[in-house]
């Protein structure tokens, strides 16, 4: 229809010239009218390309010879040196003919090539924006339906569907990456696609392979960094069982055989002091296996908080009843606004947290000192100060001391302080240490405050 | 009469050790190594306390067997537990359980446990219920509902009065959130355990307590719930 079209509209173009010409073909030389007819040979050419061209030329020769050339509506020529000036006026009109649909050719496939390579970046850009190989095949299924058109992708083997589009043509490509196989697209058009459509398709299909490529080693990347640092754990664990873990197994064996082989001659006051060790060390013994469980179970991801809304006091409350029993002295002073809310928390763990950090702040504390527990709000987060007031922290201490199994300043293992922050962390909360001013170290952690949690505990609180 | 304890736990080591610890004590102790042996040995010597043991590692484990107990029996159990367990410690209750105790424990602290639930138990209704109850500096006139902080008379809402007088007429004993919501508020409250702990600590505050003295009377039960101190 379109190249009809495209006739009709030169042959239309040929005859108004004519009927112009044949009313001017008094007042104007033949060398006037090869050259209208030469531009309209021209126009054609850069229009509608070589064969409209070649033949409007072929036209305009016989128009001109017969309509405008004497003896007119006839193809005899009167004179003989206008012969030479048709047969120039043929040669010419085809040469131009042919170079203007070449210009018009070259201007439409720089015109594809860059629509080509805006679509080729877009794709790349796209590609190295996914970290998933379902965006990677929605993309290029995209892509090849709306910029390809496409009128059916499928990735294989993924797809379950079987082809249902029998009436076009139907292309497979191997979505690879070096030597491995991700997927077969196959794509479906309604007419067999041009040899540099099809190297476009195959572009795209590459870079989808690249795409899934880049996707597959960088998780591979991370996999192996988790079980880098799994495996650096396993070690740390295995010396801290060989050390820290037999230090008071030794020291329950010996006291229990000393209790066995010597009790006949123990003074009341010895075996009391023995089996005092017994249950210290024990307690102690039962302290670090917990401490190590919670510390894989952290690295594992395997701790399922229990959230409720908890009252920070009542931990905090805990927490000095608790040192209370173990040192019978007052090492612990709690600081808590009336109207603190609740806050969504695991109340065993988050205890187990500001334990460990207050435990460690008991161990640096002066004896004439007491150890703070604080709490207050700020903005949208619940903070909870544990302030100590011993020595400063060096910067190179601060940055290691919530490191798994590093061993701080008085050789414990490091184990309170990671699992805390592993603990807060989880409750999407921030755990860092300042400086205390006068000296000493103030822990700080954060937990978020939800609206839902502040409402409740307001209602709650009038109820 | 020597009072029986039925001992339940499938580690012969912990078995001996608590014969010997509560044998020491001056109780009669049976011995069960599973929880089909533990009914039967309930059934035939109607021990007058179970400790039984809450993962049996076979089948019935420690919670089908408290619950199975309580079909027939009131004898208070105890359960033996290890720690991260407080779904389990509130389904052990629920099933019927007096109390439970954290492994490791203390011979001491089984005992204590022991001895206040014998106490509670052996009280004939109507007789053991004193007009007064009488903590440290605390004293609750259950008569005329007033409470006293150093002789000073504190102020209470009727909710944070029933709150403490549910708690203090159990002395030692754990009460589940649940527990006390049904009992203070009603059972169409029982999810809301956030009352609880916002009522327990204004009645703390009003009470004067100081936990960093030791100053306590409401002792938390992490995940569980509440227990009211024993008097000395």
């Amino acid at each position: 229809m379109k190249s009809l079209q495209t006739y009709v509209v030169v042959l239309a173009s040929i005859a108004i010239v004519t009927l112009v010409a044949i009313l001017l073909r008094n007042t104007l030389t033949l060398a006037n009218f090869t050259m209208i007819y030469l531009l309209l040979v021209l126009i054609v050419a850069i229009s509608a390309g070589t064969i409209p061209a070649s033949l409007s030329a072929i036209i305009s020769f016989f128009c001109i010879n017969f309509f405008l050339v004497p003896p007119y509506y006839s193809l005899l020529v009167a004179d003989q040196r206008e012969i030479l000036d048709l047969v120039v006026f043929l040669i010419v009109a085809g040469l131009a003919g042919r170079l203007g649909s070449r210009v018009k050719q070259q201007a439409n496939e720089a015109q594809q090539r860059a629509h080509e390579q805006a679509l080729l970046y877009q794709l790349t850009r796209a590609f190295n924006q996914l970290v998933h190989p379902d965006g990677v095949y929605q993309t290029l299924t995209h892509v090849l339906q709306t910029d390809m058109r496409a009128v059916w992708v499928e990735i294989l083997p993924m797809s379950t569907n079987s082809p249902t589009h029998d009436n076009g043509t139907v292309y497979y490509l191997l979505l690879q990456g070096g030597e491995r196989i991700y997927a077969t697209v196959s794509a479906a058009f309604d007419t067999p696609l041009t040899e540099s459509q099809l190297a476009l398709v195959n572009t795209c299909v590459s870079q989808a392979a690249m795409a899934l490529q880049r996707i597959e080693l960088s998780e591979r990347a991370i996999k192996s960094k988790k079980f880098e640092e799994a495996d650096k754990l396993k070690t740390a664990i295995l010396q801290a069982v060989s050390h820290d873990l037999r230090t008071p197994i030794t020291i329950i064996k010996s006291s229990a055989s000393n209790l066995r082989q010597f009790h006949d001659q123990l003074s009341p006051q010895e075996e009391h002091e023995i089996t005092e060790t017994i249950e210290l060390e024990t307690d102690h013994l039962d302290r670090l296996v917990g401490n190590l469980l919670d510390m894989s179970r952290l690295q594992a991801g395997a701790l399922s908080l229990n959230r409720r809304l908890n009252d920070l006091e009542e931990i905090a409350g805990d927490i000095a009843a608790q040192s209370w029993q173990r040192t019978r002295q007052e090492r612990i002073k709690l600081c808590f606004p009336e109207d603190l809310p609740l806050v969504s928390s695991d109340y065993g763990l988050l205890r187990q947290a500001v334990s460990n950090i207050v435990d460690n702040s008991l161990r640096y504390e002066p004896a004439d000192q007491q150890v703070e527990i604080c709490g207050m709000i700020q903005g949208r987060e619940a903070f909870i100060k544990i302030v100590n007031h011993g020595e400063t922290i060096s910067d190179a201490d601060k940055a290691n001391i919530m490191k798994p199994f590093y061993h701080g300043r008085d050789g414990h293992i490091g184990l309170g302080l990671p699992i805390a922050k592993g603990i807060i962390e989880a409750h999407q909360g921030r755990l860092w240490v300042e400086d205390t001013p006068g000296g000493g170290a103030t822990f700080v952690l954060t937990l978020p405050l939800s609206e839902e949690t502040s409402d409740e505990a307001k209602n709650t609180r009038r109820g | 009469m020597k009072q029986k304890i039925l001992v339940v736990d499938d580690e012969p080591q912990i078995r001996r050790q608590l014969k010997i610890g509560l044998g020491g004590y001056g109780y009669e102790v049976w011995l069960a190594g599973n929880g089909n042996e533990a009914l039967t040995l309930t059934a035939q010597h109607a021990p007058d306390m179970i400790v039984l043991d809450i993962s049996l590692g076979s089948e019935p484990d420690g919670i089908e067997v408290c619950r199975r107990i309580r079909e027939w029996s009131q004898a208070p159990i105890i359960m033996l537990s290890v720690h991260n367990e407080e779904k389990t410690k509130v389904t052990a209750l629920h099933a019927g359980a007096d109390d439970y105790i954290t492994k490791p424990f203390g011979m001491e602290e089984l005992h204590a446990r022991i001895l206040a639930i014998l106490r509670r138990v052996t009280v004939e209704p109507g007789t053991g219920m004193k007009p007064e109850i009488v903590v440290g500096d605390l004293r609750i006139d259950l008569v005329n509902r007033m409470v006293y902080v150093e002789n000073e008379e504190v102020h209470l809402t009727p909710t944070e009065y029933d709150l403490l007088r549910l708690l203090a007429t159990h002395p030692g004993k754990v009460m589940t959130h649940k527990a006390i919501l049904n009992a203070v508020w009603g059972s169409e409250y029982s999810e809301m355990d956030h009352y609880v702990r916002v009522f327990v600590n204004q009645l703390r505050k009003k009470l004067h307590e100081n936990p960093a003295r030791n100053v306590r009377y409401i002792l938390n039960e992490p995940g569980v719930g509440y227990r009211f101190v024993m008097p000395k």
